[in-house]
């Protein structure tokens, strides 16, 4: 995979997903759906990969979204349509899953100007 | 000032090159190092390909307006009742079928982002997130977390559901300096 180093002002979404990665792994890597701990999970999860967002040191703001769900066989679609700067803005979606639940974070980054 | 662009180019077609699609659930057994060996984890980013024509210039520099904060808020209860009003108006009837919401999903998502256009309020960047889902025996729980300047920005979000179907409507707006 190629690294880009240069252009700092634009939203790097490969390093991003792999901070998210990692919290999701941390957090429910290994358990099963609880019913009682989702809600805590979800809170975690954004919490933490907020928290490793904002250690990149960049000028952004960020918007962290996860949706966690049961396996049961039911199905699930997301979208999502922005306006914005393409040139400095993005965002990155990971899906995650294990035997009993899917999990779904998208991150949006929107540039500030310092 | 060439070379940016040409990163930049780079990276736009690199983007492309990895774009996977949306809505597949299989289950691989993957074999990692570890305690994690029945998880799976996929990244995916999905680009419009008619977007990015007009990218290949650097950002922007702006130079200094005096303004301290938006001269219009963003309106809230309007962006509540266009969501309650789209969602209405495109699932009502609608039976959860894996095509149709998958394309419904982003045609509710373009349409939402067309119509908070339409508000014109100035110097808000504008995000959409769209879920469908199917109605069975599952929790879904679903959280969000901003990091922004909670004076300016703001989100709205509603949620429909039918007799088969659930969806949730997210709107994030964020102002832009």
């Amino acid at each position: 995979m190629e690294e880009y180093s240069g252009d700092e002002v634009s939203f790097n979404s490969d390093e991003a997903s792999v901070s998210v990665k990692e919290c999701i792994e941390n957090i429910i890597g290994g358990v099963d759906y609880n019913q009682n701990k989702v809600n805590q999970w979800t809170a975690s999860i954004v919490e933490h990969s907020l928290t490793q967002l904002v250690k990149q040191g960049r000028p952004f703001k960020f918007i962290v979204n996860c949706a966690i769900m049961q396996k049961s066989g039911a199905g699930l679609h997301t979208a999502n349509s922005c306006y914005w700067d393409t040139a400095t803005d993005g965002s990155c979606t990971v899906r995650w899953e294990n035997r009993t639940m899917y999990c779904v974070v998208s991150v949006f980054a929107v540039a500030v100007t310092l | 000032m060439s070379d940016l662009a040409k990163e930049k180019a780079a990276r736009l077609l690199k983007k492309r090159a990895s774009v996977s699609s949306l809505g597949s659930h299989e289950v691989k057994a993957k074999e990692t190092a570890g305690r994690t060996k029945d998880s799976l984890s996929t990244v995916s980013y999905m680009d419009e390909p008619g977007h990015h024509d007009d990218n290949l210039r650097p950002a922007v520099q702006m130079e200094n307006t005096y303004q301290m904060g938006p001269y219009r808020r963003f309106p809230v209860i309007t962006v509540n009742d266009i969501l309650k009003d789209v969602l209405a108006s495109y699932l009502q009837e609608e039976k959860y079928e894996a095509d149709l919401c998958r394309q419904m999903t982003k045609t509710i998502s373009e349409v939402i982002k067309g119509r908070v256009k339409e508000l014109m309020v100035p110097r808000y960047k504008i995000i959409v997130l769209i879920s469908i889902g199917q109605l069975g025996d599952q929790n879904v729980r679903m959280g969000s977390r901003c990091l922004w300047d909670s004076s300016n920005d703001t989100f709205s979000s509603h949620t429909f559901k039918n007799s088969s179907l659930f969806a949730v409507a997210n709107v994030y707006a964020v102002y832009f300096e």
